[in-house]
């Protein structure tokens, strides 16, 4: 049943929540305190967060950011920006050593001309599958031959594939065949009665729910998500099950 | 229904495009209506030029379930003789209930002279236009500024709200000037906040529920309207009962 007010009905582990000002695009809260008043207007018990200088200026600054917003409640989850340079690698295995990296997104290099190539990422990529982290994975630009081919390179090698939209309807499928340790995020994947479509086709593990905020409001992909067939233990772990097995290692 | 109030869909497709997944599966829709409480849901073809075909194959999908679908008539200036016989056979014959223009698929921006007639004939009939909108030097929102006061008996509606800042701005402006203008909501952008500047700029009786089904789910769509913070009364407004003013029905 519908109504004119929502919040979820299961825990919620949001799987994409950028915290900060880009630099051309101030976020809509300002701190901590007013990013959390809004996973709680819907309901969202954690997050998974990363900076947004981290994603258009500099990951290594922007994992500096990421420190004044994580707090000791358990609620702010960081999630590390990693860029192919030295002394990224040098920055995410210092953390590593300290025990707070579960996860790491890579910065989106194609926008400099770097494509997403073994010859580019292998030291990266090597130790992240060696160290059994999982890797966040930007769609919206990717090519998705290199995508493909460098993943396979890694097989075992977790990723979330994160902003699939309808422009990648026709990606998904071959490309979820064809990695098979890699998980969906949803924040924009919109064709109609898709995700009830994947969840008979794949199962509910390999789906993640992420709301991408701030880039996009955080109810809305959730509302959907407890409007279609699911049943609780599917949402459940679309909403933060899966997410906790990924952060645990696991795989699909 | 939702909590009593009949929600309309005001923008949505008929037709597949596959690349990019969108299929009217009649089905599929329904599910998705019913699933977030959409009582009806109206729907267009904008894909072939010459109106006919699409506003035939409309009639077609509405025919199997007339009770929640309403039909839009399109029509294009890139084949100007058709518009007016086509639009008056769809509203008078098919029982289309508005007029659904997509300028990016013709040469002319839509305040130019190519596209009056149509405006002449919703003015006439009293009939709601939804156009696409967005930042496009074809589909500027700006555009409804000059057309909306020479035509005050039509109701001009920004599909997409102009979609981004600047244009989104232009169709604020646009329905703060002009009591005949309107901002319907589906965008693939779901950027924070938006419904609530719609709402506080323009004002909850000017917007209007659209999903873009079935290239779009309706429902993170419709998700929009209920998890935004504006009150109840402006949601009930903005689902269902703007559209039924406009509509008619």
């Amino acid at each position: 049943m519908t109504s004119l007010n929502f919040k979820s009905k299961v825990p919620v582990f949001d799987a994409n929540v950028r915290v900060g000002d880009l630099l051309d695009e101030p976020a809509p809260y300002r701190d901590r305190a007013g990013l959390l008043a809004e996973m709680d207007r819907h309901g969202v018990e954690r997050a998974l967060i990363y900076h947004a200088h981290a994603e258009n200026v500099s990951p290594i600054e922007g994992n500096n950011y990421l420190e004044a917003w994580l707090g000791d409640d358990g609620r702010t989850h960081p999630q590390w920006m990693m860029i192919p340079t030295a002394d990224s690698l040098s920055q995410i295995q210092s953390l590593h050593a300290e025990g707070r990296v579960d996860c790491v997104r890579l910065f989106d290099t194609g926008q400099r001309d770097l494509p997403f190539r073994p010859w580019a990422y292998d030291t990266q990529l090597s130790w992240l599958s060696e160290a059994r982290i999982p890797v966040w994975i930007l769609l919206p630009d990717a090519d998705a031959d290199t995508l493909v081919t460098t993943l396979q390179a890694y097989p075992d090698l977790v990723s979330v594939l994160v902003g699939a939209h309808y422009v990648h309807a026709l990606w998904l499928r071959p490309m979820l065949a064809a990695l098979p340790n890699a998980y969906l995020e949803l924040s924009r994947y919109e064709p109609i009665c898709e995700i009830e479509a994947l969840r008979d086709e794949l199962g509910p593990d390999r789906l993640v729910y992420g709301s991408w905020y701030s880039r996009y409001a955080m109810g809305p992909m959730l509302f959907y998500l407890h409007h279609t067939n699911l049943t609780d233990a599917e949402l459940a772990s679309i909403c933060a099950g899966n997410l906790e097995r990924i952060l645990q290692g696991g795989t699909p | 229904m939702i909590d009593g109030t009949q929600v309309i869909d005001f923008h949505g497709h008929v037709g597949r495009w596959d690349p990019l997944g969108m299929k009217d599966d009649p089905k599929l829709m329904l599910h998705a209506m019913d699933s977030a409480g959409i009582d009806k849901s109206c729907v267009f073809g904008i894909f072939h030029p010459d109106g006919t075909t699409s506003n035939d194959q409309a009639a077609r999908f509405i025919a199997q379930h007339p009770d929640r679908i309403i039909g839009f008539a399109y029509v294009s200036p890139m084949m100007p003789e058709r518009m007016i016989p086509e639009l008056t056979r769809a509203i008078d014959e098919l029982k289309f209930a508005a007029v659904k223009l997509y300028p990016p698929y013709t040469l002319w921006p839509f305040n130019q002279p190519q596209w009056h007639p149509i405006y002449e004939f919703a003015n006439e009939r009293g009939l709601a236009v939804l156009f696409h909108t967005d930042g496009g030097e074809l589909s500027r929102p700006r555009y409804l500024s000059e057309i909306a006061p020479q035509y005050p008996n039509a109701k001009f509606v920004a599909g997409h709200a102009g979609n981004l800042i600047e244009p989104r701005a232009e169709a604020i402006a646009a329905a703060q000037a002009h009591p005949n203008v309107y901002l319907e909501t589906c965008s693939t952008y779901r950027t924070p906040g938006v419904i609530e500047q719609l709402v506080n700029e323009a004002g909850a009786d000017r917007v209007l529920f659209g999903s873009d089904t079935p290239l779009m789910d309706p429902r993170p769509q419709i998700g929009k309207i209920i998890t935004a913070d504006i009150s109840d009364e402006a949601k009930r407004l903005i689902l269902g009962a703007n559209a039924r003013r406009l509509l008619g029905i």
